[in-house]
């Protein structure tokens, strides 16, 4: 029996060498197709460094200006929010098995939920930016549209894994469907649901920032506008309130989420004053915004109107140049392939430095933080276009965009990881004999492996949603032919490249929660 | 063969080994005991080189132990096993990875290292650890993740693992204390067991006195890092004990 076993686990390593070759021969490809080129990389970062320089002080400009457009950009993800809600949550009951009338509706309810997240909002927002005009109300469509899908995904997976007694015995009453909900399934959900949602508005704000730059209102309009005007210190300071803005939300999060977790919020006597004003904040400012986006009812009929005349324009779907398509999907899985693998080199350096348990120097920890929450808080759509302006168009400052903008959340995630290790090993195997490269590998490297493959798979995998609409700003991918087809009114080829795009998020979506879940 | 002079170790102002003298001879068995906090773990710890002593040497088969001298030390730890309280194996990993682990020492340069850092370990290394780990009886979960197996297994294959490195001395700081009384006595047995089949020494530190009287013949009692008894378990009797503990557990203490 021994033996038998013996002779299975040479073959999984060699096959476990050969996953290795591959990976590594599949990112050497990607490099190669993303055009990263070292030389170029040099001379854009002299290039960079004179854009920064030219970027300080930054300027603010019109403060009151600055004040609305900030308003308007936290009232497009806040209300978006608030308004997919609406949709998602008879949607999510839909989806779930076992709140749905029946099978056809829940199959139904399922696909039209996962269309719906897996298009980019920047796509949802080109669309309608053409029926609606330049402005908020394009980008609120698009957020709203967002949500919509991922939150009844959300709440349909929350609901099917309910514990099913309370449901039974309320179904055993005789009540209608409507009230099993709202008794027996809503309260087992509500505390996770309130968790995500607050996350959602948070993550719809920063969404909500890059809208802007195509068009759909908020400050990104602005960046973008000081951009092409070559005002690179009012640039930087749209950057620096971006940073403000999404780090206040953040925090406020934070609290509120902890809150919830630890049961201390919504709770008589319990709740923290921290969290009661978080809460006031958060419902204050997002109440006020409302105000900043103009509902005009008229601009929302006519573009109704241009929209139902638009919609049909789009069908069928058409497929020129199935070669040129071949080559930007390529460009496009090389992009995201190039940009995680720059954010895990850039983050495993911040990752070591930010945890806690291997630096006992408190600054150092401090600023490596928030360097990670910087990164993390300027898109990278706008990272993309600053290094368009340093090194020029195409797939390079696309990787770098996504690079830096997830740089900043995976090293947090390896902090978390390295803080987690488990160091009584390590001294165990020191005590064998065993040198200080051996203790890494076989200690540390094992202990840590499982969370940097999940979440830098996780990352791959947004990676290619953000790489798929990286040409809207010129830097490469499938994203340039549908913006360049949207220019010239060719909406056809959109559809079909929509559909394309569709059809890649859903596969790698699907691949790489395979993959996870069979390495955690 | 284990010597120890005149050893002193202070933290702070605190002194946790105030001048122990100990010999350890050849495939001599031995327990450590004494109150909590009384410098037991502090002791063993400087055989192997984990605690610096402020005073005094350590000399390995009659070769001092030099902490400042990084090769010799890591020399030296290849014939010194040591088994914890808490196990300390790598949990996401496999039992046999764990155990091979143990012959990292072995494994420090030219193609056995850089098989090893791949995850590929040379058949020789695989063959004994299966040898060990069936020896401990822990053959058929080889595969298994640490993380899936009870306490008794885990310190089964760190005891494994110690075996990997061929020690002449292995350490056991706790090794039941996590444990419950089955898997106790079982891990005793194996410490005897090793003791007897490998003739090495074994430096046993441990808490419950019957359990001393009933697997060792010699014993060393420390209290406030001062030796105070050395000597054969049958000769322990209920003063000896109580003056040990300083009375704190004597109603425990129950003889046969
Ligand atoms: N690294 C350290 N820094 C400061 N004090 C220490 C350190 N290690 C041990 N001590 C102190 O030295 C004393 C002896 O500790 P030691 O761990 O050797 O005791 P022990 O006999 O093993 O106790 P126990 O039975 O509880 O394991 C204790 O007072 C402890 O607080
Ligand atoms: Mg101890």
């Amino acid at each position: 029996m021994i033996k038998r076993k013996l002779s299975v686990s040479p073959f999984s390593k060699i096959y476990k060498v050969l996953l290795f070759l591959f990976v590594v021969l599949i990112i050497w490809l990607s490099f190669h197709a993303s055009n990263i080129d070292f030389i170029e990389l040099i001379k854009g970062l002299s290039n960079l460094s004179k854009l920064l320089k030219q970027m300080f002080p930054p300027k603010f400009g019109n403060i009151f200006k600055i004040g609305v457009l900030t308003l308007e950009t936290i009232g497009i993800g806040f209300w978006g929010t608030i308004l997919g809600s609406f949709f998602a949550i008879p949607l999510g009951f839909l989806c779930a098995k076992n709140t749905s009338p029946n099978r056809y509706i829940s199959y139904l309810a399922v696909m039209i939920v996962n269309v719906l997240r897996s298009v980019p909002e920047i796509i949802y927002a080109l669309i309608f930016v053409v029926s609606f005009g330049m402005g908020p109300l394009a980008g609120l469509i698009s957020i709203t549209l967002t949500t919509i899908g991922m939150l009844s995904k959300f709440i349909a997976e929350m609901t099917e894994g309910i514990d099913p007694k309370p449901v039974e015995a309320v179904k055993a009453t005789g009540s209608k469907q409507i009230a099993i909900i709202t008794n027996s399934v809503v309260p087992q959900i509500l505390p996770l649901f309130i968790g995500y949602y607050l996350y959602l508005i948070d993550s719809n704000i920063r969404t909500a920032m890059s809208l802007g730059i195509i068009g759909a209102g908020g400050l990104g309009v602005e960046l973008v506008f000081h951009m092409s005007l070559f005002h690179y210190q009012k640039f930087f300071g749209i950057l620096v309130i971006m940073y403000i803005i999404i780090t206040f939300i953040d925090r406020i999060s934070q609290i509120l989420r902890k809150g919830m977790l630890d049961g201390t919020l919504f709770r008589q006597k319990k709740t923290k004053t921290k969290e009661i004003i978080a809460a006031s904040s958060f419902v204050t400012v997002g109440i006020v915004s409302i105000f900043f986006i103009p509902t005009n009812l008229s601009l929302f009929a006519k573009g109704g109107m241009n929209i139902v005349k638009l919609i049909p324009m789009y069908f069928p779907p058409i497929w020129v140049n199935w070669s040129n398509i071949f080559i930007r999907i390529l460009e496009t899985l090389a992009i995201a392939v190039s940009g995680t693998v720059f954010a895990i080199i850039i983050a495993i350096p911040l990752g070591i430095l930010a945890a806690r348990n291997l630096f006992h120097i408190q600054w150092i920890r401090f600023i490596v933080i928030e360097i990670c929450n910087f990164f993390r808080s300027i898109p990278d759509l706008v990272f993309a276009l600053i290094f368009v302006s340093a090194v020029g168009l195409g797939p390079f400052s696309g990787v770098i965009g996504l690079g830096l903008h997830t740089a900043g959340f995976l090293g947090k995630i390896y902090a978390e990881a390295i803080e987690n290790i488990d160091l009584k090993p390590l001294e165990a195997v020191q005590a064998t004999g065993a040198h200080f490269f051996q203790r890494i590998r076989h200690c540390i490297i094992p202990q840590i492996m499982p969370s940097f493959i999940s979440n830098s798979l996780y990352i791959f995998d947004r990676n290619i949603r953000a790489s798929t609409i990286l040409g809207v700003i010129g830097a490469g991918g499938i994203g340039f032919e549908l913006v360049a087809n949207m220019r010239s009114f060719e909406y056809n080829r959109v559809m079909g490249l929509i559909i394309i795009i569709l059809l890649l998020i859903i596969i790698i979506d699907r691949l790489s929660s395979y993959i996870r879940s069979k390495v955690v | 063969m284990i010597k120890i002079n005149q050893l002193k170790k202070s933290y702070g102002s605190r002194e946790v080994l105030c001048g122990i003298d100990l010999t350890v001879q050849n495939k001599e068995a031995i327990a450590l005991i004494g109150p909590s906090g009384s410098g037991k773990t502090t002791l063993i710890r400087t055989i192997n080189g984990f605690v610096v002593p402020d005073e005094g040497q350590v000399f390995i088969d009659n070769v001092l132990l030099d902490t400042n001298n990084a090769e010799s030390l890591r020399q030296t730890r290849k014939k010194i096993g040591m088994i914890y309280q808490l196990f300390n194996l790598v949990e996401r990993t496999s039992v046999l990875h764990n155990v091979l682990s143990g012959a990292l020492g072995f494994m420090d340069t030219g193609i056995s290292l850089v098989l090893s850092s791949i995850g590929m370990f040379q058949k020789e290394y695989n063959e004994k650890a299966f040898e060990i780990l069936t020896y401990v009886g822990m053959e058929d979960r080889a595969y298994d993740r640490v993380d899936r197996l009870s306490g008794g297994q885990k310190q089964r294959v760190a005891i494994a693992r110690a075996l990997m490195q061929n020690p002449e001395i292995l350490l056991a700081d706790e090794p039941i204390a996590n444990l419950d009384p089955k898997a106790s006595q079982m891990i005793l047995d194996l410490l005897n067991r090793i003791h007897r089949d490998k003739g090495i020494i074994v430096l046993t530190v441990l808490h419950d006195v019957i359990k001393v009287k009933d697997n060792f013949n010699r014993v060393v009692a420390i209290q406030n890092g001062s030796i105070v008894y050395d000597g054969l378990t049958k000769h322990l009797n209920e003063n000896e004990l109580s003056y040990i503990y300083e009375f704190e557990q004597s109603e425990e203490l129950v003889f046969i």
